[in-house]
């Protein structure tokens, strides 16, 4: 037979009767029981609903209170006689219900009508003076006027208006949301005919953001035919798949055409014989492809997202319909948000079985998507400081309760100390490098001026400290609670690896633009274990990034640059494994004081031996081991919670510096420089940079966010202060003085080192001059250094060898000596 | 009809729906009880409350499956390697003024087409296979079983067929009058054979641990969702239904129907892998699978802990060619399992990484030793790791997103498997994306107890409980375990024969003292904090991960004399068993 062949019958049979794109499979069939004869009393699903068969929805409610045993087809009649219809709806006088309710057709009618047409975003409900409606015209009147003018398929309705406007007709359009979203369609047509007689396309409501998401998981029988909202992931979606509405059939004897035939619950009835009087050819009607109309259908499989599934279970799925436009609107790995119709359909044994299994395939008739992500190209802008949509691609939706939950904590007044406690708690001590992480989760405000200077928010850490002090950990825990961060190590980076590189695609030989680590975890955390061990080269990449944020590339025709606004968080171990206290934190670290100083907080973390932390540390590990030991264990944040929190703050909280901390501020940075020019001393030392300012700053302000306050306050700034003061302590203190001395961080060595060195130099040189003749005899190291001792009037401490060796090296590079392995000799 | 009101063990939907009957009859409402149980749990759960009346029910497995009858209740020992969600169906209906069910079966009894009024119900799917490195032992014999059964069923046979017809007049024939000869695995045979032919994209069903294996689709009624979890492993007891039209499926599967049908009837055809409606389920531990299951009554003396623990330490001295340190170990080692995880650290873990094993003496002692610990643990697994073998094997479970199915990794074991590495293979080679990542996993694992499972969007960690000995040359660096002992074996014994009853009682033995609670007095907990103060104070390279293991040797030192509560005895044998091992690393 013609229609046999016809691609419209890959998928034959397509549906149960009226809500065709339901059931998309060819096994399908709804006979049994109410469900599925609720289903046929329903005219149309609203999508599809072909403008000619809408009435006969009305029509098939005419007939109140039904007796549940002797269902009804109504809808079977041909809905050729349409004009009549719509007169009906009006005119009756006994009010039409959907079937087996108490809901009138007439009322949800009516109501979405004063929906439609007098819904007003934040206005008063009832202001419906006619005066009123002309001067402003309503949400929905604008979109629908809208839609005229660009011919469009489509109305979106917010579901939070229609219950702000009417509760009790949001209540039932969630409950019987085929009965009452095909009235929805009916009541479009009717206003959009008004509008513009002329306008023929068939306008559908979608309805989105419905007050409550359901999980995937908690889905049941009781949802099926409910409307329904849920998140979800896209893992798989079908190509598109052409479904047959409108068929059309040629008589292959005299040519004639047929009128379009509607597919009917997915079969198309093919005349027996030619329609036309003269012919009547038996079996000779054959399908006219390019005369069919075909819709759009996919069918999508949508994933739980790794959040709601609970311990040792596997992600649920569910299958979506998509039809029209809906289709194409997402792509695998996509995270989107369905407003649909929970359906089921049974499943038939067989395509030749007429009997039924006793299970049901369920999937959900979509209305809406939404994409979850959409707003991370936008942000994509590299000048923009875009406060308010901060990581929204990690979308922190809060209900009511969590929300007030965090009130609650933020309200604690030991609310910080809890914060920190609930950071790594597996991890003793370091209490003060915790809060420092902390202040590094929250962040504080990134600074955009109108000049186009840039103030960075994020702030960087370093933790040098001896192997084993379980800095790594740290690093650990900290990638794992921000919400994108990268996690590498320097040994195994390269400076393309952490930045960005250009390669070439092999298959389009275009040039492409490949993330790097950093431009990875931009709005996030760059987590780089063994930051010592990295090549200088990649070392000196993260200039850029830490202070402007940004990573350049000029290279393959491609010049560009991406927005790296991470923060930092480094560990390294000191450069002779273990820290030498002897030497300074540069002399430490090896590292480049230049990157040095963009890190706002440097912790050294040594191995001091405590009994007090040690006897904790036991305490603790005792009680991990046994049920019933006192416990030292306090109160804590769990880490969900703690991320959530977090991100909560970071997206939404936004403080400002008050008068009084910007005082604060001002007094200790003062302060804090003067402490360098300590009386009767001739030296300077430099304790604070404006760096530093700016680092205070961001502590501060991540201090109030954690207290969710919109004010940075004077205390917070003490804490700031102290958390810098506690940090340089470890890592700026100098040595040979014991003060606080911010120009070992700067040049790597301090003023009392230099002057010390100076000194030195010059009494070598004083030696040599007096001891060696130019061209002479060579004098060991070893000799200079008993010298040195004996001369040692003026330098008081401790001299090395290695002191020496450098003093010896600076008058060389003067051409003053020359050094011969470890012999010297005077030029 | 005769005998016992209800017949569970033979005709257990007859059963249900007497029961069923019976709850209507006491005002149970089907149109408002959302499938909620109406008493069918109570009852079988009554029925088979002892060991004697569940051994009467026969296991499901590869050799069962020939002569078990559809609709006849079996048992199912298995893991659950992947949950399908939830599946709605007809679950009760009216058929004319009375309602009928559907609970517990695939197909519906009666015609539904003339039923008036319909309930959806919802039920949970499981798809579960024998647990993954079990062992012989545990596999109960089902012969003298098989006789009684088939006695039984024979006399029971006429009656049922006439209780069957009744039920299902809409089934077709050939199922109905399956009797003996026509028995189900026949039908599976045919139903595999259709599927090869048909050519059509059926993956192969995920492997299970071996060819004989029988995976099984578990069907949960009225169970909440956090009872059971994946890698659980679970007896379920319930009703064996195979469809009959195994062959319809594969016809209808063509590229529109795969998107929207559920994969399990598309993947998995039902004359393949056999349906188990659930009645009742229980989690097994260790002890069920022993023979003698009088074992478990009686409580044990001390002195009877401590007779075990000699022989077993003695026997396995003798393994481990004398080397007492090691076996000392080597209990601990098995008797350590995860009982607690603050945030990354799972409390408990004791893996052992023996050193200094070349290829040579690992073929001896290695294999003597898998091969005892494959006669006292439940379930073994062994793992060679040679370049290759990580280059090639997919160790970590996947979602294949085409079938909608979990696919089992190596490492999707069950809770309480004992793992056996070894490292002594390994040669110099290059290992590629799959090895690398093969070895985080692994590493991973040894350290966190954790096994990542890839659903390609995303990575989830699942917490898993294995025990794992490495055998290594030097000290493997893929796998740090949390002890690292040199082996030094001083002889080779010859092994002496075991008797069943001694394998038996060190069976139990472990499986007991492995699930003994364990605490601490208060005395004794200031002595461990002074012990581990001062140990750190004079080593401060000592770690809270080398405290840690102290105390879980610690811990496994008590148990394994059956005691629930540390002693300073112990607690000073285990800090002399450290003492002993750093010696002999130096």
């Amino acid at each position: 037979m013609a229609s046999d062949s016809s691609p419209g019958n890959t998928n034959n049979a397509p549906s149960s009767p009226e809500d065709n794109p339901s059931s998309p499979i060819a096994n399908t069939n709804s006979s049994p029981a109410a469900t599925n004869r609720r289903r046929r009393r329903r005219s149309s699903s609203p999508f599809i609903t072909p403008p000619t068969s809408r009435p006969s929805f009305a029509r098939s409610n005419n007939r109140t209170g039904p007796t549940p045993t002797t269902p009804s087809y109504t809808d079977e009649i041909p809905p050729s006689s349409e004009d009549g219809e719509d007169n009906d709806d009006g005119d009756d006088t006994t009010p039409t219900f959907v079937w087996g309710t108490n809901i009138s057709v007439q009322d949800v009618k009516s109501a979405i009508e004063m929906f439609v047409k007098h819904f007003r975003e934040a206005t008063k409900e009832n202001s419906s003076t006619s005066a009123e409606l002309l001067f402003r015209e309503g949400k929905y009147m604008a979109s629908i006027r809208k839609v005229i003018e660009i011919e469009g398929d489509w109305i979106d309705v917010d579901a939070f208006d229609v219950f702000d406007y009417d509760p009790d007709l949001y209540y039932k359009m969630v409950r019987y949301p085929l009965e009452v979203l095909a009235i929805f369609d009916i009541v479009l047509m009717d206003i959009v005919s008004t509008i513009n007689r002329l306008f023929e396309k068939h306008v559908q409501v979608r309805v989105f953001n419905l007050r409550t998401s359901t999980s995937m998981r908690n889905l049941n029988p009781s949802d099926i035919e409910k409307m329904i909202s849920l998140k979800g992931m896209i893992i798989r979606s079908s190509s598109i798949i052409p479904e047959i509405r409108e068929a059309v059939f040629r008589c292959l004897v005299c040519g004639y055409f047929s009128d379009p035939i509607i597919v009917d619950r997915g079969k198309i009835s093919e005349p027996p014989t030619c329609l036309k009087q003269e012919c009547l050819a038996k079996n000779s009607m054959t399908l006219v492809h390019n005369r069919c109309r075909f819709a759009d259908k996919q069918i999508v499989r949508l994933q739980e997202t790794p959040d709601e599934i609970p311990e040792g279970g596997t992600p649920h799925t569910v299958s979506l319909l998509l039809h029209d436009k809906l289709v194409d609107n997402g792509k695998p790995g996509d995270r989107i948000e369905v407003t649909g119709i929970y359906r089921a359909m049974t499943v038939r044994v067989g395509p030749a079985h007429r009997t039924v299994k006793s299970v049901f395939k369920t999937y959900i008739d979509c209305l809406h998507i939404k994409k979850a992500s959409k707003t991370r190209m936008a942000a994509e802008d590299p000048m923009d400081v875009d406060n308010s949509l901060r990581r929204v691609d990690e979308d922190v939706e809060l209900d009511e309760e969590k929300l007030r939950k965090f009130e609650e904590l933020s309200k604690l007044p030991d609310i910080y100390e809890r914060l920190s406690r609930s950071l790594a708690p597996n991890i003793w001590e370091l209490d003060d490098v915790k809060k420092g992480l902390l202040c590094q989760l929250f962040g504080g405000n990134a600074l955009n001026l109108a000049s186009g200077a840039n103030f960075r928010g994020d702030i960087n850490i370093l933790l040098v400290g001896d192997p084993g002090t379980s800095k790594s950990q740290l690093l650990q825990y900290i990638h794992k609670l921000s919400p994108r961060g990268i996690y590498t190590s320097g040994r195994g980076s390269s400076a393309v690896g952490l930045t960005a590189y250009v390669a070439k695609d092999p298959e389009t030989g275009e040039t492409v633009l490949e993330s790097g680590a950093l431009v990875l975890s931009d709005r996030g955390i760059c987590c780089i274990d063994e930051f010592d061990k990295m090549s200088d080269s990649a070392r000196s990449m993260l200039h850029e990034v830490m202070e402007q944020q940004t990573v350049s590339i000029a290279k393959a025709g491609i010049i560009a640059s991406l927005n790296a606004r991470t923060s930092v968080l480094a560990c390294a171990n000191p450069s002779g494994s273990r820290y030498n206290p002897r030497l300074s934190v540069i002399e430490n670290i090896h590292l480049p004081p230049t990157l040095l100083s963009r890190f706002d907080l440097i912790y050294l973390i040594l191995d001091k031996p405590d009994e007090q932390t040690d006897r904790r540390l036991a305490k603790h590990i005792v009680a991990l081991h046994f049920e019933n030991a006192e416990s030292a264990q306090e109160e804590a944040l769990d880490i969900t919670t703690l991320t959530t929190y977090v991100s909560y703050a970071r997206k939404n909280i936004h403080p400002k510096l008050s008068d009084e901390a910007a005082e604060e501020l001002t007094r200790g940075y003062v302060e804090l420089r003067k402490a360098g020019k300590f009386a009767g001393s001739s030296k300077k030392v430099i304790t604070a940079t404006p760096r530093q300012i700016e680092s205070l700053i961001r502590l501060s302000e991540a201090l109030a966010r954690m207290r969710f306050s919109e004010w940075v306050e004077k205390h917070d700034v003490d804490e700031a202060f102290r958390l810098l003061r506690v940090a340089m302590q470890q890592s700026a203190t100098d040595h040979a003085t014991g003060t606080i001395d911010m120009d070992l961080i700067n040049t790597g060595v301090s003023a009392s080192e230099r002057m010390r060195r100076d000194i030195f130099v010059s009494s070598i040189r004083d030696i040599a001059l007096e001891k060696m003749q130019i061209g002479g005899s060579s004098m060991r190291l070893t000799e200079l250094l008993e010298e040195l001792k004996k001369h040692g009037g003026n330098i008081n401490t401790e001299i090395h060898l290695h002191d020496v060796r450098k003093a010896v090296g600076t008058l060389a590079s003067e051409g003053f000596l020359v050094l011969e392995g470890d012999r010297i000799k005077r030029v | 009809m005769g005998g016992p009101e209800y017949d569970c063990l033979t005709n257990p939907l007859g059963a249900v729906r007497i029961s069923f009957e019976k709850a209507l009859s006491s005002g149970y409402n089907p149109a408002s009880s959302v499938g909620k149980d109406w008493g069918v749990v109570d009852l079988f759960r009554h029925y088979f409350s002892d060991e004697s009346a569940i051994s009467q029910i026969p296991v499901l497995d590869s050799s069962t499956i020939k002569w078990v009858q559809p609709k006849s209740l079996v048992r199912f020992r298995g893991m659950i390697q992947d949950m399908l969600g939830n599946e709605f169906y007809a679950g009760s209906y009216k058929d004319g003024v009375t309602w009928r069910t559907n609970k517990y079966s695939d197909v519906s009894q009666f015609p539904e087409s003339s039923s008036s009024e319909m309930k959806v119900w919802e039920r949970r799917l499981l798809y579960c296979v024998p647990v993954p490195g079990q062992n012989q032992w545990t596999e109960s014999s089902s012969e003298e079983l098989k006789n009684r059964f088939l006695n039984l069923t024979g006399q029971n046979r006429e009656k049922r067929v006439r209780v069957d017809e009744e039920m299902t007049d809409s089934m077709e024939s050939n199922t109905l009058e399956a009797g003996l000869n026509g028995s189900p695995y026949k039908k599976m045979k045919s139903g595999e054979a259709t599927s090869s032919a048909s050519g059509s994209q059926v993956t192969d069903i995920p492997p299970a641990t071996s060819k004989d294996s029988l995976a099984c689709l578990v069907k949960i009624y009225d169970s909440p969702e956090s009872e059971l979890k994946l890698n659980d492993v679970v007896e379920f007891l319930g009703v064996l239904t195979f469809d009959a039209n195994t062959t319809m499926d594969m016809d209808s599967h063509d590229e529109n129907s795969d998107d929207l049908s559920e994969a399990e009837s598309v993947q998995m055809p039902s004359g393949k892998v056999p349906r188990l409606h659930c009645l009742i389920h229980r989690k097994l531990e260790t002890q069920h699978f022993l023979r003698d299951s009088s074992l478990l009554v009686e409580p044990k003396s001390p002195q009877v802990f401590k007779e075990i623990r000699e022989s077993l330490m003695k026997y396995l001295t003798g393994l481990l060619g004398n080397d007492h340190l090691a076996a000392q170990f080597l209990l601990l080692h098995l008797l350590s399992k995860v009982n607690g995880r603050v945030d990354n650290i799972a409390v408990g873990k004791l893996s052992l990484n023996l050193i200094h094993l070349n290829e040579e003496s690992m073929s001896i002692f290695g294999t003597q030793l898998s091969n005892a610990l494959k006669s006292l643990l439940p379930f073994t697994q062994s793992m060679p790791l040679t370049i290759e073998y990580l280059n090639t094997t997919s160790l970590g479970p996947k979602k294949d997103y085409r079938i909608n199915r979990l696919m089992p990794g190596v490492l999707q074991i069950a809770d309480g498997t004992h793992l056996i590495l070894d490292e002594t293979e390994l040669q110099r080679g290059t290992l590629n994306s799959v090895g690398v990542e093969n070895a985080q996993l692994l590493k991973n694992l040894v350290e966190c107890q954790k096994v990542e499972y890839d659903f390609q969007y995303y990575k989830m960690e699942m917490a898993t409980d294995v025990q794992m000995l490495i055998f290594s040359e030097g000290k493997s660096n893929i796998m740090p375990a949390d002890l690292v002992l040199p082996f030094q074996p001083s002889q080779l014994n010859t092994l002496e024969v075991i008797t069943p009853e001694t394998t038996e009682a060190w069976r139990f033995y472990l499986a007991t003292c492995k699930s003994l609670s364990h605490s601490i007095g208060q005395e004794l907990q200031q002595v461990v904090e002074n012990d581990l103060v001062e140990a750190r104070q004079t080593d401060r390279s000592l770690g809270s991960q080398d405290l840690s293991r102290l105390l879980t040797l610690a811990r496994m030192m008590s148990v394994s004399y059956g005691e629930t509560t540390l002693s300073l005895e112990h607690w000073q044998m285990v800090l002399e068993l450290e003492r002993l091992r750093k010696e002999r690393l130096k």
